[in-house]
């Protein structure tokens, strides 16, 4: 999540849900919390009954917009532009919590000379390569300082420096007015007014804001920069780090948290490190560790990390004289994100021969589906573990290609193993969920038949790989031999004992494996071991696995499961305390500074030097966490502050700009350049767009989301009867203008289509979408849950098959929440 | 042993239907349907036989504009409700059952119980809340249990258990009493004025077990303004049967006693 | 505002064995009464005879109608667990039941003791039979009628002083009728039906006179017409027939035939507009 990581400093969210309960305002957007995490929601109705104003900012009146104190439409995928002019409504009218922002932000830092803003360039930033579609981030770094070393940048605590990060934001944000709210997002001026009056009102030493979001802001092409546009709004008005404040990313499936923790991407390794890249910065380690670490600031320990989990992964093997295995770890050569490797498969490039898929179901999941289930026939074998037989599972028999001639069962080649997939009742281990909590979970049935474990599945195809890699004796198989892969067997199955890898992930001293307390015990050297080290101290004794603690009667949830890092539930909480030490305020005080004890205490593990003073100041050539000062909160980053600019880490620019969708039916009302110039559309013949601005095949704007009732792709949902029939069929939401316009009444059978494709769905006409208007024009917007496929109890059309294949330039998502379609009366 | 209750509070329902799944899960109940009804969000439609946990979808008022809509808004809401039996104090349904199926339980639910159950149907027509319903492949007539098995065993039932947000609230009557009023004193406080509680204590029902918080008149939500028991009907009607019976004896033996033929006097001619 | 338009109540599960009880039933309970009374006037032992016949049959076939329409027939027996007397239900099974047994033993006696000849014990016992199956049978031609309106359907509940009337005229008129197409012609059973749909008509004239919408199920729709129809083939049309023909042996079967049909159409009417009643939105019970 780099829109927090790089605000903030970790990739998660900023606080825990309990905390909601102490809001005074909680602006819930891109999310439909009500619905998509009800139980969380709890706490969101726990601080409206205690008086928190509710606002939900949503292209639809959903549940969530129900139990609000404020719901207003606006245009999907304009909320950058609402956001910005949130952003710009503080500054304009002095709201900002000055104090804090002095302290605790980059907002006093001076910005490189040479850097151009978007006003200034037709809304692209400086460092922009034409040709490339990419940015250098060469003229956004702090004055006089390279990217490596932000230490002691130049700043003026006036804020008045026009190149001050704080003048900068104001030109940025300077035409995100209310009227250009009304303009591009349909808000209504005075309601956006509104809004944002309530949300500041709510804001400042005495009183603190929250935001949550989730999908409804990440799948965009800009979704990164919607994020930061919330954390600027957040650090402007001193929100982070404090009780009732915060950033809470609402997480999807069950450990998405964990999976990125403990990531299923490319790109990082466990721990959010860097993965080594073909080229010279990763030759060696010692090459790796100097590019990725910071001189200041916690990334200094990096090399502690890299070598830990080098030596968990390959034990004895790893050793100081081969860089404990350093050039065994696989090197990234260019874009291996999964949506790219879909277009590959359906080019039927020969270097896909097979595919795992695990606990998904791309062929109603993912985008463009109809291309991805097309692209499954150029495979010569395909491995699905679930619960349920999938649409994915039967591609070859069932799919809607199969029923369009397009495929034919018996020519298709590649050969299908199912696997039975013990649930999560079945098997012991470990969620980390939305408050980067793990929690434990004991098995509490066997599963049926042959259904077995992800892990006894990886286990035993490790142990068969590894077997025939030592009788092959290949040079390329050497990290393979070397790797430890001996969990202890349980049960009858053999299945590998799960708390032994929650105790490699804690880590343990090489020498004797008595488990370390924590990431801070972790050392370079060798004589440490650690699977992911911003786990470490989930398990930091034999027997005292803290992600199984049950007694939840702490503050924030605190003695319930384990949230990382160090059981810190609201992160940077040192900036709950003035400079000076003390709390903002009683009302919101968290952890301060107690002078007798020289230490910090309060009601949260503090997310800080436990006994680093607030008068401290780094001495000339310190490094590490000893560089940072007694007052610089947001520890992760070299020079300590929270990033209302981001100097680097971003592909699309150091502060969010509003550009429009991929496919929108206006033209972007702030720039010249339409679309985010550094986003991958992927397009080509069989993953085409409508024209873009204003499409007149397509003139409606659709959305897609979740009902309650049904779990993503249908399988978990679709297939039981006591959800399926609480929504047992496809609909789409339409107001009742649009209803008129297109003569469909309730419950009627509509066409919705796409340039990708077409699909059929029940009309749900309803008072809650309204048609917008936007630019002067009337827009419609057309809403539609992606829940349906071909099999299951009850079954429908498969949404994606509408949706494109595209890559948001940071985290490679694509653009399933603001696209184009026409609707019509007729079967498709 | 205390005389429990719910307390279904709608300004607190989010419409997750978490209490309709929780109680199918729990009494493994076989599934409703699969119709969609195009009733905003509800396609479940009522409490039934196989649906003994029923939350409606009141979409209210049009063209929601401004940031004015939402929870306490009087242009735009969208109001749930999680509906159950009502576990009246004088139950139609127990009242009528012919075989002694129904009964009072010691938590003061009403019950039926399965093994007893012959389905003859008449408890359906005897619900003046249309709870209780006949499963058609099955024969016997069920309702809410009132989770009688979770109750026995120190649980709470498992509607309950599941709210995510307390809109279901399950305690001791008079205590849920007690907060009922309490509760609308606070929402009336905070400008929601036609927030009322839903607990017929004056007709001849004499009072809910399950009583409920919600905005609106209870036809919005397809609840009895004033609901009675049947058995109010059964004095009129045993009279009338009474009168009927009286003067069909006396009819009969008028009419034989002095108008019929008597033997030999006249007589039917042989078949 | 309503919800959807869905219905507040449900609708009766019953299906058509339950009018076809009402019916039978009806007719059977007074049979058993013009049986005794018959034979207590001396009339004519073969009318006594028959109607105890019907009576008998009647109580045979009704317990059947009654169990096959239950959810679970193999489960009658539990309507005997308790006697419940705010349960109409209640009272109606042990009334079949005593009916039942009376009915026919009673009519049994009466043919063996024809066949056996008068050997004492056979005559008592079916006499006190015969007292017991009027007893009963008195009830149990109107106390469908409470059962019916001592619930929450609307169009039942309102009619409740009614029904119990109409229905012991309907079954009153069909046990005659059905004597008259046996062939009996005592003058006693003409009276007897002019009496029955003389109260049919005007049990038909109330129920037209009254504007209660509650009431639409019996005069609209499909219901509207069987009750409609049942109704002046039991009041209006026997009664002119025999009032205005009554010395015709043919008009007075064909006003029988009327009558049986009406009192059969009424019971299936009165249910029908009772799944109406229920199944209308906005229908709230009283
Ligand atoms: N019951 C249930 N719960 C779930 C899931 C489920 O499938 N079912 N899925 C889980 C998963 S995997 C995830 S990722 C989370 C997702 O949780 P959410 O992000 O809450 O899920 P969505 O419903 O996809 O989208 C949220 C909202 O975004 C709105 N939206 C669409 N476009 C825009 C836009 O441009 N701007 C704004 N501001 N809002 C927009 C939609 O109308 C919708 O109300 O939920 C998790 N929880
Ligand atoms: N149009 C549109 N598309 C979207 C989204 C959207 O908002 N709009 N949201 C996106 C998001 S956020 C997500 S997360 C994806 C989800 O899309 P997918 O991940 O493709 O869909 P799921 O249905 O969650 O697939 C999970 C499968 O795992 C199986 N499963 C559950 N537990 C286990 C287990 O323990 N082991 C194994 N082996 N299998 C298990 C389930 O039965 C299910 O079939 O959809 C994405 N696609
Ligand atoms: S499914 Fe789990 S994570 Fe999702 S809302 Fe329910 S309890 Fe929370
Ligand atoms: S609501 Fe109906 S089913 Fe429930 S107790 Fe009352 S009468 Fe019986
Ligand atoms: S259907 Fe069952 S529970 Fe209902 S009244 Fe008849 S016997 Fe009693
Ligand atoms: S009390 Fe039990 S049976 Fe009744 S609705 Fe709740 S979960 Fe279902
Ligand atoms: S579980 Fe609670 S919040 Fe959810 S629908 Fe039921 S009553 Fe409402
Ligand atoms: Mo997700």
């Amino acid at each position: 999540m780099p829109g927090l990581g790089t605000s903030f400093g970790r990739g998660g969210a900023t606080t825990a849900l309990q905390d909601l309960q102490n809001a005074d305002a909680i602006l819930i957007m891109g999310s439909s919390m009500a619905e998509n995490h009800p139980v969380g929601f709890r706490w969101v109705i726990a601080a409206r009954e205690r008086g928190a104003t509710i606002i939900h900012v949503d292209p639809r009146f959903s549940r969530t917009s129900a139990m609000a104190d404020m719901w207003v439409p606006l245009r999907a995928g304009s909320d950058i532009v609402f956001l910005g002019a949130m952003v710009n409504y503080v500054l304009a009218n002095g709201l900002a919590f000055r104090d804090y922002v002095v302290a605790y932000t980059n907002a006093a830092t001076i910005v490189d000379e040479r850097f151009r803003d978007p006003e200034e360039l037709a809304g692209l930033f400086s460092g922009f390569d034409e040709h490339a579609k990419r940015y250098s981030a060469d003229t956004w770094g702090y004055a006089g300082a390279d990217a490596s070393s932000m230490r002691a940048p130049q700043r003026d605590p006036t804020l008045q420096h026009p190149r001050s990060v704080f003048q900068i934001l104001k030109r940025h944000f300077g035409r995100y007015t209310p009227e250009m709210v009304e303009d591009a997002c349909g808000v209504p001026a005075a309601a956006f007014l509104r809004i944002a009056d309530a949300f500041c009102r709510a804001s400042g030493p005495d009183k603190t804001a929250a935001i949550c979001y989730a999908v409804g802001w990440t799948q965009h092409s800009t979704g990164v920069q919607i994020i930061r546009t919330a954390a600027i709004l957040q650090l402007l008005l001193g929100n982070v780090g404090r009780p009732g404040g915060g950033i809470l990313a609402l997480r999807g499936h069950a450990s998405i948290q964990g999976s990125t923790d403990i990531p299923t991407l490319f790109d990082i390794l466990p721990g959010y490190l860097p993965m080594p890249a073909f080229d010279e910065h990763s030759r060696t380690l010692d090459a790796y560790i100097q590019k990725n670490s910071a001189n200041s600031g916690w990334w200094s320990n990096l090399d502690k990390y890299i070598v830990s989990l080098l030596k968990a992964w390959y034990g004895d093997a790893a050793t100081p004289a081969n860089e404990f295995g350093f050039g065994w770890l696989p090197r990234i050569t260019g874009d291996h994100s999964h949506l790219g490797y879909w277009l590959d498969m359906a080019d039927a490039r020969r270097d896909f021969e097979g595919l795992f898929v695990m606990g998904q179901n791309p062929a109603v999941g993912a985008p463009n589906a109809r291309l991805e289930r097309r692209a499954l026939a150029n495979l010569q074998w395909l491995v699905v573990r679930d619960m349920v037989e999938t649409e994915t599972a039967t591609f070859w028999l069932d799919s809607p290609e199969v029923q369009r001639g397009e495929l034919d069962p018996s020519t298709v080649r590649t050969e299908v193993f199912f696997f039975p997939a013990a649930a999560h009742a079945e098997k012991n281990g470990c969620f980390t969920n939305t408050q980067r909590l793990l929690q434990w979970r004991d098995k509490a049935v066997d599963p049926p038949g042959d259904a077995r474990s992800e892990s006894w599945f990886i286990f035993h195809l490790g142990r068969r790989l590894q077997a025939r890699a030592a009788a092959e004796n290949n040079p390329r198989d050497r990290a393979l031999r070397a790797l430890t892969w001996s969990y202890a067997n349980v049960g009858p199955h053999g299945e590998p004992d799960i708390d032994h890898v929650l105790q490699e992930i804690n880590g343990f001293e090489t020498r004797d494996r008595a488990l370390v307390s924590g990431y801070t015990s972790l050392a370079a050297d060798g004589s440490t071991a650690c699977g992911c080290w911003i786990y470490s101290g989930v398990y930091p004794e034999r027997g005292r696995n803290r992600a199984r603690d049950r007694d939840a009667s702490g503050p924030y949830g605190k003695g319930w499961g384990y949230a990382w890092p160090a059981d810190r539930r609201i992160l940077y909480n040192r900036a709950s305390a003035r400079p000076d030490g003390a709390p903002w305020s009683d009302r919101k005080k968290l952890i301060w500074w107690d002078q007798n004890a020289r230490a910090w205490t309060g009601l949260d593990t503090p997310d800080f030097t436990r006994d680093k003073p607030p008068s401290y100041v780094a001495p000339p050539g310190a490094s590490g966490d000893a560089a940072l000062a007694g007052d610089a909160p947001f520890i992760m980053h070299p020079d300590g502050m929270g990033w209302i600019w981001v100097p680097s880490g971003l592909k699309d620019g150091p502060l969010p700009v509003h550009y429009e969708p991929l496919e929108s039916p206006v033209k972007n009302a702030l720039y010249e350049q339409q679309i985010n110039p550094v986003a991958d559309p992927k397009a080509r013949a069989d993953n085409p767009y409508a024209d873009s601005p204003g499409d007149p095949r397509y003139p409606y704007v659709l959305t897609t989301y979740r009902l309650t009732e049904h779990h993503t792709a249908g399988g978990m949902s679709r297939t039981l009867s006591h959800l399926a029939e609480l929504q047992p069929a496809l609909f789409c939401e339409i107001s009742p203008a649009l209803a008129e316009e297109i003569g469909a009444p309730n419950g009627a059978t509509v066409s919705i289509a796409t340039p990708r494709g077409v699909i059929e769905a029940r009309a749900l006409v309803t008072p809650r979408m309204q048609p917008l208007v936007v630019q002067g024009r009337t827009i419609h917007q057309v809403g539609l849950p992606y829940h349906f496929g071909g099999r299951g109890l009850v079954r429908g059309d498969v949404a994606n098959d509408l949706v494109a294949i595209s890559e948001e330039p940071n985290v490679r998502i694509m653009e399933a929440k603001a696209l184009v379609c026409s609707v019509e009366l007729k079967r498709r | 042993m205390s005389t429990t209750a719910f307390l279904t509070d709608s300004t607190l329902c989010i419409g997750c239907k978490a209490c309709e799944v929780a109680c199918k899960e729990w009494n493994g109940i076989p599934g409703d349907g699969f119709t969609f009804t195009g009733f905003s969000y509800d396609n479940t439609a009522g409490l039934g036989h196989s649906t003994w946990r029923h939350v409606k979808f009141i979409e209210r008022g049009s063209a929601p504009t401004g940031a004015d809509a939402g929870y306490r808004s009087n242009t735009f809401r969208w109001d749930f409700s999680s509906d159950v039996c009502k576990h009246c104090e004088n139950a139609g349904c127990l009242e009528a059952c012919p075989t002694g199926s129904i009964v009072r339980t010691e938590f003061g639910g009403v019950f039926i119980q399965p093994d007893v159950c012959n389905g003859c149907g008449y408890c359906v027509v005897a619900c003046p809340f249309g709870v209780v319903d006949r499963r058609p492949d099955d024969g016997r007539a069920f309702k809410c249990t009132f989770c009688y098995d979770r109750q026995k065993a120190g649980l709470q039932p498992a509607c309950a258990a599941a709210c995510p947000t307390r809109s279901i609230q399950f305690g001791e009557i008079d205590d849920l009493r007690r907060r009922a009023g309490e509760r609308i004193e606070e929402l009336r406080a905070r400008g929601i004025e036609d927030a009322a509680v839903y607990d017929p204590l004056e007709t001849s029902v004499g009072g809910t077990h399950a009583m409920f918080i919600f905005r609106g008149d209870p036809a919005d939500y397809n609840l009895p303004a004033s609901p009675e028991v049947p058995t109010i009907h059964l004095r009129a009607g045993w009279q009338s049967a009474a009168a009927a019976a009286g003067l069909m004896l006396a009819g009969i033996a008028f009419a034989f006693g002095s108008l019929g033929e008597r033997r030999g006097r006249s007589g039917r001619a042989a078949r | 505002m309503s919800y959807y338009d869905l219905p507040l109540l449900k609708s009766p599960v019953w299906t058509w064995e339950v009018p076809a009880y009402f019916f039978v039933g009806g007719a059977a309970g007074a049979a058993a009464v013009v049986a005794a009374a018959a034979r207590a006037a001396g009339a004519n032992p073969a009318l006594v005879r028959d109607a105890r016949w019907i009576a008998a049959a009647g109580g045979a076939l009704s317990p059947a109608l009654l169990i096959s329409d239950l959810g679970r027939p193999e489960r009658f027996l539990n309507m005997l667990r308790v006697f419940k007397m705010q349960s109409p239900m209640s009272v109606g099974a042990w009334t079949l039941v005593a009916f039942s047994n009376a009915a026919g033993a009673s009519a049994f006696a009466a043919t063996a003791h024809r066949a056996l000849g008068g050997r004492l014990p056979v005559k008592v016992v079916g006499d006190a039979a015969e007292v017991v199956s009027a007893a009963t049978g008195l009830v149990l031609s109107t106390y469908t009628g409470v059962l019916i309106g001592a619930t929450a359907v609307p169009v039942w509940s309102r009619n409740v002083s009614l029904l119990p009337i109409h229905f012991g005229a309907s079954g009153v008129g069909a046990a005659v009728s059905m004597l008259e197409l046996m062939g009996h012609r005592d003058r006693a059973l003409n009276a007897i039906a002019i009496g029955a749909a003389a109260t049919e008509t005007a049990v038909g004239l109330v129920l037209e006179s009254r504007g209660d919408p509650a009431l639409d199920p019996l005069k609209q729709g499909w219901s509207g017409s069987v009750t409609r129809a049942g109704g002046l083939l039991s009041g209006p049309i026997p009664l002119a027939l025999r009032v205005l023909a009554g010395r015709s042996i043919a008009a007075r079967r064909i006003a029988a035939a009327s009558t049986i049909a009406g009192s059969l159409l009424t019971r299936i009417g009165w249910l029908a507009a009772g799944r109406s009643s229920a199944g209308s939105p906005g229908a709230s019970p009283d």
